[in-house]
């Protein structure tokens, strides 16, 4: 092959059972597929057939870096897994980003990705070092804590090894186990690290010594210039007196240090989410860690977060990408703007009355989910606020725990915890199942629909509004930017963007596809938002986008700008040399998405009523504005949906039409033979 | 009892009070992209020590001891291994053999020497800082640091 730019050329075949590898040219899927989770959605249509169960030998797990990773363009250093998640309700494919520096690490050895099949005799971890693979005995390592694992690693193979590790979660196959790498950066969302733990593997290594090359070096400088427009100013360590916002700040006594950390290879927009010299709960030393967006609630849940329009709608004077508001470092904002007031008007979150503040309770909750590699995500807002309104409606009364269950006392969040994580006595495995497993084992009309008393609106002047206890929305996840439960503040057109982007995915998209849109079209749909071509567009376009920066490799919270919407093609051609437009990018995030599409018909059974009906009843609990939708017009804003991707509206499958449009004649023929192609 | 060591200019880090490494990668990565075109760790000039459980990182690079050491361990001295007008060791990989006498010879931990190792023995060379030697915008790391917590030392005792 002549010179190679941005991909290393191989993708390695892992066989657990058998103990080998093969390489597979990366030349194989790119530049159609363009690289990460596009390429893993050809591998996975290709290689794993329908009836493949999350914890089967069978299932495999797919991981591809992007052809950013390791050029210098920002946050390249991105990648991504997927397989069958053992998190979805029911089990279906799904993916999970993680940052960190392995991607990087494994172009340095040689390749671009590697696919995981079979399972291991016995405990077993793996190390990748310059394009070969040893299959190496775990049995010192199984049952280690996270962190532990990445140390014991470290002293064999030296402290440049970059690993992925499993901890007890994952070993004891709860569902919603993480795979951990440096920085505490985890593949969370789909309980990969259970797979892991089917898998009897405990840790991937990886050491490399090649070189990457982006073929056009003063392009990649100028985009680290521009992507995330970098402050590139001293960020000192800084001292905090406090903890939290809106209604559930603290003082914090002794105070702590919130710091800067790179999520991963290459980043040059900084989140201010490293907080350092807080609490541990495995011992009397003050530790970091890093906080992200949800862990915020781990230490005071009292009222949701706040929401200002600018965060979801934008205008040319004020468009502020997700980075700097998690960093709660936006620029100054436009005052010239015509739409400034009502873009930075914040609407109050609702008082839930999960917890009260409790600055070290919550470092504890956080630092035993890093350790034993659970996804805070299912603990945070939803295993801890389920008991809580739980316990608050009497629910509880008639089951035991072997504890009084109190989310506001520390030992108990250690014993909920420990309980879960090594399934101990009659709830630990009920549990272990994840939330939206246990509350059908318990009985769902008590356990999940139940409604709790404790939900009070702001914006309407204090009025109590119903919640199920559940939380749960489509696909055996919690609420998230949806109008109710986490992140719930954001208005109608809003919450139906969203709940769409979900409907038609595995799990919660929102981690990924932050809603965005421009302020001028919001104006537009604001009053009849289920009947807008224009929120659909952007529903499509924020979805694309989604697909891009997990191909392409970016950072969630660099993309999408829609002020620069070539952003992901220009990185793309300066990373490969390879010509592609903004256009042509878009078609290969069509093809992914239908690839995705395609996988969840032909294994999974998915079609329309399939979806609707997971997605509809999760939107008759008012919002924060006690606004709900109707039967009729979500089935309208569907069916717009479905022609506007060229799907069947009856079936909700893509058409022949469709696939062969975009490249995929023959997913096309296939889905014919399983009659799973609208007539 | 070992000698009082010295050294010229050299980059070094700040305390975190003043800016903190936030691990981004970026000093390796400019390194690799303005000298050889390439981001890799055989061709860094400089090394970030990551502490993956604290996430408090560090930046190694040459301190261009006074003395240099890996100078006068070169079997190509003034050929492979010079010094510039400043007193700055340089390589010059032309003449340079890769047989890794001045990476052993480097009194630091880590060493701050990279070598590329390859099976063609003509491509086996050694990278040192040299503070950007010659670049008009002065450190490449420097330059592209996003959180600035890199600059050149005003000479300093160990």
């Amino acid at each position: 092959m002549s010179e190679l730019y941005g991909y290393v050329g191989s993708i390695v075949r892992i066989n657990l059972t058998e103990s080998t590898f093969e390489l597979i040219p990366t030349s194989k899927y790119v530049p159609k597929y363009i690289g990460g989770r596009t390429v893993c959605n050809r591998i996975f249509w290709d290689e794993v057939a329908p009836g493949t169960g999350a914890f089967d030998p069978e299932n495999k797990l797919i991981y591809m870096t992007g052809p950013t990773g390791a050029t210098g363009i920002p946050t390249g250093g991105r990648s991504v897994f997927t397989g069958i998640s053992p998190n979805s309700y029911p089990e279906q494919y799904a993916w999970s980003g993680i940052g960190g520096f392995v991607g990087a690490e494994l172009k340095f050895a040689g390749f671009d990705g590697f696919i995981l099949e079979g399972k291991a005799p016995t405990h077993t971890r793996i190390l990748i070092q310059d394009g070969t693979v040893q299959f190496l005995p775990a049995d010192d390592l199984w049952g280690m804590l996270v962190h532990d694992t990445q140390d014991a690693l470290e002293k064999i193979h030296g402290p440049k090894v970059q690993s992925i590790v499993i901890g007890p979660a994952g070993e004891n196959l709860m569902r919603n186990a993480t795979l951990t790498t440096s920085n505490d950066n985890v593949a969370a969302k789909s309980g990969f690290g259970a797979v892991f733990g089917s898998k009897n593997l405990k840790a991937i290594s990886i050491l490399g010594s090649g070189a990457v090359k982006p073929a056009d070096i003063p392009r990649v400088f100028e985009l680290r210039r521009r992507m995330g427009d970098p402050y590139m100013r001293k960020t000192p360590v800084v001292p905090e007196t406090t903890h939290g916002m809106d209604g559930n700040m603290i003082p914090v006594e002794g105070g702590w240090g919130r710091g800067q950390v790179a999520c991963s290879h290459g980043c040059n927009q900084h989140c201010n989410r490293l907080m350092m010299g807080i609490k541990s709960a495995f011992s009397d030393e003050k530790i970091n860690q890093v906080e992200k967006c949800v862990g915020i609630f781990a230490y005071g849940y009292k009222e949701d977060c706040s929401w200002r329009p600018s965060q979801t709608y934008e205008t040319p004077e004020n468009h502020v990408l997700a980075c700097k508001m998690l960093s709660c470092e936006p620029p100054e904002p436009g005052l010239d703007d015509p739409y400034f007031e009502d873009l930075m008007k914040p609407v109050r979150g609702d008082i839930v009355n999960f917890w009260k503040p409790d600055f070290d309770k919550g470092a504890v909750m956080m630092n035993m989910c890093n350790e034993y590699g659970i996804d805070k995500w299912d603990v945070i807002v939803w295993y801890f606020t389920w008991l809580s309104m739980a316990k608050q409606e009497g629910l509880l009364d008639d089951l035991d725990f072997g504890m009084e269950v109190d989310v506001e006392n520390e030992e108990f969040v250690r014993y909920f915890l420990d309980m879960i994580t090594y399934r101990r006595g009659k709830y630990g495995p009920i549990f272990a199942e994840g939330m939206a497993r246990a509350i059908r084992t318990l009985g769902k009309e008590k356990y999940g629909d139940a409604i709790y008393h404790g939900r009070f609106s702001q914006e309407l002047g204090g009025k109590r509004l119903d919640l199920p206890v559940s939380l749960e929305t489509a696909w055996g996840h919690s609420y998230h930017w949806q109008g109710r439960g986490f992140e719930g503040t954001i208005s109608k057109p809003g919450w139906l963007a969203t709940s769409l982007e979900l409907m038609t995915s595995t799990r919660d998209a929102q981690t990924i596809a932050h809603h965005h849109d421009k302020y001028t079209n919001f104006l537009q749909y604001k009053d009849d938002p289920c009947h807008s071509d224009l929120l659909l567009d952007a529903v499509v376009l924020d979805e694309n986008k989604a697909e891009m920066k997990d191909s392409v490799m970016c950072c969630d919270w660099q993309s999408p700008d829609l002020w620069w919407p070539e952003m992901e093609s220009v990185m793309y051609t300066a990373a490969t040399g390879i010509p592609m437009t903004q256009e042509e990018l878009n078609e290969a995030a069509e093809r992914s998405r239908l690839l995705f599409r395609a996988i969840i018909i032909r294994n999974f059974g998915r079609d329309r009523d399939m979806e609707v009906n997971a997605i509809f009843p999760t939107m008759q609990y008012p919002d924060a504005h006690g606004e709900t939708v109707t039967w009729e017009d979500w089935n309208d804003f569907v069916d717009l949906y479905y022609e506007k991707r060229g799907w069947d509206k009856a079936t909700g499958w893509p058409t022949r039409e469709t696939y062969e449009k975009y490249g995929l004649a023959d997913v096309a023929d296939e889905l014919e033979k399983a009659g799973k192609l609208p007539q | 009892m070992e000698k009082e060591r010295r050294f010229r200019p050299h980059i070094v880090q700040t305390a975190p009070d003043d800016s903190f490494c936030a691990g981004c990668a970026t000093c390796e990565i400019a390194c690799g992209l303005i000298h050889e075109g390439a981001v890799s760790p055989s061709y860094n000039r400089i090394f970030l020590g990551r502490d993956h459980r604290t996430m408090v990182h560090t930046v190694y690079a040459c301190q261009q001891c006074e003395d240099h050491p890996c100078y006068e361990n070169c079997p190509k001295k003034d050929e492979a291994m010079c010094i510039d007008e400043r007193g700055i060791v340089y390589i010059n990989e032309e003449a340079c053999i890769g047989c890794g006498l001045c990476r052993k010879a480097c009194v630091m931990d880590p060493p701050r020497i990279n070598l590329v190792k390859s099976k063609d023995r003509a491509q086996r060379k050694a990278k040192k800082c040299d503070l950007c030697r010659g670049r008009e915008e002065g450190p490449a790391c420097i330059q592209w640091c996003p959180v600035r917590c890199l600059y050149i030392s005003g000479g300093e005792e160990q």
